[in-house]
């Protein structure tokens, strides 16, 4: 009860300062000029840094919407960036030929990463993209900056995939434009990490230079950049065995592009044909 | 019987304050009030919506019947009024209000009643001075005024007090 009176005392005197304050500012106002500025420009302040917060609030929650929206983007950016690298491969191979706009036998899905895994070292990734939307298993998963992983199981609206950081995983790449090509896996310590493996001692390279998917896999288009090479050591005295570091960084991934190859029924069925026959 | 001779006493102060406005403009480094201890003064047994309106309305008759801004010395005064108990409380401690005892620097000594009107100065100061400078004074000038302001005004405030003590104007 006692308390309930302090409450309601402190209350009353409240609101009482407050209106007397409120009636001498008031009465302030109306009298000195200088005074009448200084009120008005405390309150364009207040009125401005209440707006620019509110702004700010705002934008936060429409950052979902533009993010998609970039994802989108550059899910087509990087669509027509592959077509004119394919393009440029194919002009460079046969220089007599009519330059024609040919698609490099991907389709691209944009998708967000619901969960994806790290501190193990089998990792997974799930993603908010399903059969509905056109996933296939044995789909790549990438970004501009590298290969995520792979699908490995869809279901309708979500896909699970093997993360790039799985020590089971690993990808057909490149050094440069047209050096060795080797697997590329995790190196299973760091997240940015890699090794490529297998590469012929006669093949030189550069430290420095850049790691790219060779596309000689059904799962992944050519010319992805993926990293670059470092030190390299050589493995049984008979090839090398190139560190890499990667150009995806595992711990901020939020949108990638799920590529299905158009082409992979032709594929499989020529690659069962070819099993029949032996 | 009390109240009357303090009402009265109340009324004769703010009107020495009201020709300090007018006719003591010695510098405008010094703003010579002791509008804040009689704000702090008013008797215990009145609580802060009282004073408060006291302080409301001694501004306004202070600012109306001198040659100032209209608000001014309300916007600066009325704070003081609700600062009051917290002071009271901070220099003559909490039981206090529960002893209904008046202030009185007779019984409660000279040294508590300077804290307490230093407190009560610095928060009328602040805000009158920095109500009055509008933004236009540079910070130099307004901590110098301050700080005059606040020495002139504690030691004019300590004979207010004395003036003012509830149980010396009751006897």
């Amino acid at each position: 009860m006692a308390k309930e009176r302090r409450l309601l005392t402190f209350s009353i005197s409240a609101v009482t300062f407050i209106l007397l304050e409120v009636a001498a500012l008031a009465m302030l106002n109306r009298s000195g000029d200088l005074q009448h500025m200084w009120i008005a420009r405390t309150g364009y302040r207040f009125r401005t840094a209440a707006w620019s917060s509110s702004e700010t609030v705002r934008n936060y929650f429409m950052l979902h919407g533009a993010n998609e929206e970039l994802a989108a983007e550059n899910m087509v950016l990087n669509e027509e960036l592959l077509r004119l690298r394919h393009q440029l491969r194919v002009n460079k191979a046969d220089s007599a030929s009519v330059p024609v706009p040919v698609s490099n036998g991907f389709r691209n899905i944009p998708a967000m990463v619901c969960k994806i895994s790290r501190n193990s070292q089998h990792n997974y990734i799930i993603l908010d993209k399903g059969s509905e939307d056109g996933v296939v298993p044995q789909s790549g998963i990438v970004t501009a900056n590298g290969v995520v992983g792979i699908i490995d199981a869809v279901d309708r609206h979500f896909s699970y995939g093997i993360s790039f950081m799985n020590t089971n995983m690993s990808v057909s790449a490149r050094i440069g434009g047209e050096g060795a090509v080797g697997p590329l896996s995790w190196d299973g310590a760091g997240s940015r990490g890699a090794v490529l493996k297998q590469i012929p001692l006669q093949y030189h390279y550069s430290p420095g230079d850049t790691i790219w998917t060779s596309g000689h896999s059904q799962l992944y288009p050519a010319d992805i950049p993926l990293g670059i090479a470092g030190d390299s050591k050589v493995v049984n005295g008979s090839v090398n065995e190139i560190s890499v570091q990667l150009f995806e960084d595992f711990r901020s991934l939020r949108y990638v592009t799920i590529v299905c190859s158009e082409y992979a029924e032709e594929i499989d069925y020529l690659e069962n044909l070819e099993e029949n026959h032996e | 019987m009390n109240n009357g001779k303090y009402a009265l006493t109340y009324l004769l102060l703010l009107l020495a304050q009201i020709c300090i406005a007018n006719y003591c403009n010695f510098s405008w480094y010094l703003y010579l009030s002791f509008l804040p201890v009689m704000v702090f003064l008013v008797p215990i047994r009145h609580n802060s919506v009282i004073a408060m309106l006291l302080a409301f309305a001694s501004g306004f008759a202070v600012d109306f019947l001198s040659d100032g801004v209209i608000g001014l010395n309300m916007l600066a005064l009325v704070p003081v009024a609700m600062m009051r108990r917290g002071i009271v409380s901070l220099v003559y401690g909490g039981e206090f209000f529960a002893r209904q005892e008046n202030i009185s620097m007779s019984r409660h000594g000279v040294v508590k009643m300077i804290f307490s009107i230093i407190l009560s100065q610095a928060v009328f100061l602040a805000i009158y001075i920095l109500a009055d400078s509008a933004g236009t004074r540079p910070m130099w000038f307004n901590l110098t005024r301050f700080g005059i302001s606040m020495v002139a005004g504690c030691l004019i405030s300590l004979v207010v007090a004395n003036i003012l003590e509830p149980e010396k104007i009751g006897r």
